[in-house]
């Protein structure tokens, strides 16, 4: 898992540092790039110009939300295998299903366990 | 009687033949006494080869009688050594599910901490407080009052839902209702239910040693939140404390600030002047 780029999109910057700091803390991702950005228009520039081995992000942000961002990665940018997991505070089984209908590969209500957040990551890194 | 000589002959050489029957006959059993003498040896050997090996068996039998049993406990050792390994395990993956949720509380708290404390702007105070309600704590409505000291009252400085915003001018005496009876008490007030009907689920004051500074209402949490957990507890403890520093030393650095830029403002109009 050494040397991994992250991309962690959130407009709340106490999540984004708590993201961050999980993150790190998960086994081989010390030397991993963590980019972080704040909307979804914000994260659609950087997945274009960069190349993340993961994407987490929220959908309740100003500019472009969550599920834009992830059916715009699908469609505009054609990045099926990019793995998204969507980190909301939206929960309901009804928003889940929306979430994976959209494209998204993983999804955690928040507040997230750190527990599950590291399965999710570590299985999507390994891959 | 034979009175012939050719009878006479014939009877001799038929006595010939008898004897030589005869000597035939003793060889024969005298062969046969040998076979059965060698014979009887050979059982005796065989007796006493069989009475060897019976004993060899019957010891190996028991030998083998005592490694079974050693086995057998060596088995019942190793199969309770296995039940108390198995519980070690058990212990250990219980034990690393409670260090994750510690280092998690741990990660939560310094992330918390360290952002009320990263600014000295009050509006930023006021977001960083609500982000961690929202993100952290997984809190749907709520609301932040801070004391207003001349009127003695709390002041909405920030909310989310619409509960908080359907007060009439943003302010609560203290003393009224639920959020104005904690800054009143300094106490806080939990319950267990999620809130669903919009019921307060916790009311926290924000104190500096024993001076309330302001309150922290929850209304309601996030749908899929049964309800305030341990860590939720700690997190709230440690808002409780340096949600009010923050923002309280964010107000006056503002007020300060603000005094300096009049000062620096009437400075320079002396020098000008």
């Amino acid at each position: 898992m050494n040397n991994r780029s992250l991309l962690v999109v959130d407009d709340s910057a106490t999540f984004r540092q708590l993201l961050r700091m999980s993150l790190t803390r998960l086994d081989g991702m010390k030397e991993s790039t963590i980019t972080e950005a704040t909307d979804g228009e914000d994260a659609l520039n950087k997945v274009r110009a960069g190349n993340f081995d993961l994407v987490l992000t929220d959908i309740r942000m100003p500019n472009m939300d969550g599920l834009e961002f992830v059916r715009r990665v699908r469609g505009e940018l054609n990045k099926q295998d990019l793995p998204i997991i969507i980190i909301s505070t939206k929960g309901a089984d009804d928003d889940i299903e929306l979430g994976m209908k959209i494209g998204a590969s993983g999804y955690l209500s928040k507040p997230i366990s750190m527990i599950r957040l590291r399965e999710l990551v570590s299985g999507f890194l390994s891959q | 009687m034979a009175e012939k000589p050719e009878e006479i002959l014939k009877l001799f050489s038929k006595s010939e033949e008898l004897l030589e029957m005869f000597r035939k006959g003793r060889a024969f059993t005298e062969e046969l006494m040998y076979e059965n003498e060698r014979l009887r040896y050979r059982i005796v050997q065989l007796e006493k080869e069989k009475m060897d090996l019976s004993g060899t068996l019957m010891r190996e039998v028991e030998r083998l009688r005592l490694e079974n049993s050693q086995m057998a406990q060596k088995l019942d050792f190793l199969d309770g050594r296995y039940q108390e390994i198995e519980a070690e395990n058990k212990d250990f993956a219980q034990r690393y599910v409670e260090v994750e949720e510690q280092n998690e509380s741990l990660a939560n708290l310094y992330v918390a901490s360290y952002r009320l404390h990263s600014t000295l702007d009050p509006l930023e105070v006021v977001e960083c407080i609500k982000e961690i309600l929202v993100n952290m704590v997984g809190t749907e409505e709520f609301g932040l009052y801070v004391v207003d000291e001349e009127s003695s009252e709390l002041v909405l400085a920030g909310c989310e839902g619409e509960i908080a915003q359907r007060l009439e001018r943003g302010r609560v005496a203290f003393g009224d209702g639920l959020e104005g009876m904690v800054a009143q008490s300094g106490e806080p007030f939990f319950t267990d239910d999620a809130g669903e009907g919009g019921e307060v689920c916790a009311c926290i004051p924000l104190k500096i040693k024993e001076r309330v500074v302001g309150v922290i209402a929850m209304y309601k949490l996030l749908p899929h939140k049964m309800g305030l957990s341990a860590l939720d507890h700690k997190l709230l403890e440690l808002l409780a404390g340096h949600a009010a520093t923050a923002l309280v030393s964010s107000k006056l650095y503002a007020v300060a600030d603000r005094k300096l830029k009049t000062i620096e403002g009437f400075m320079s109009l002396l020098r000008v002047r």
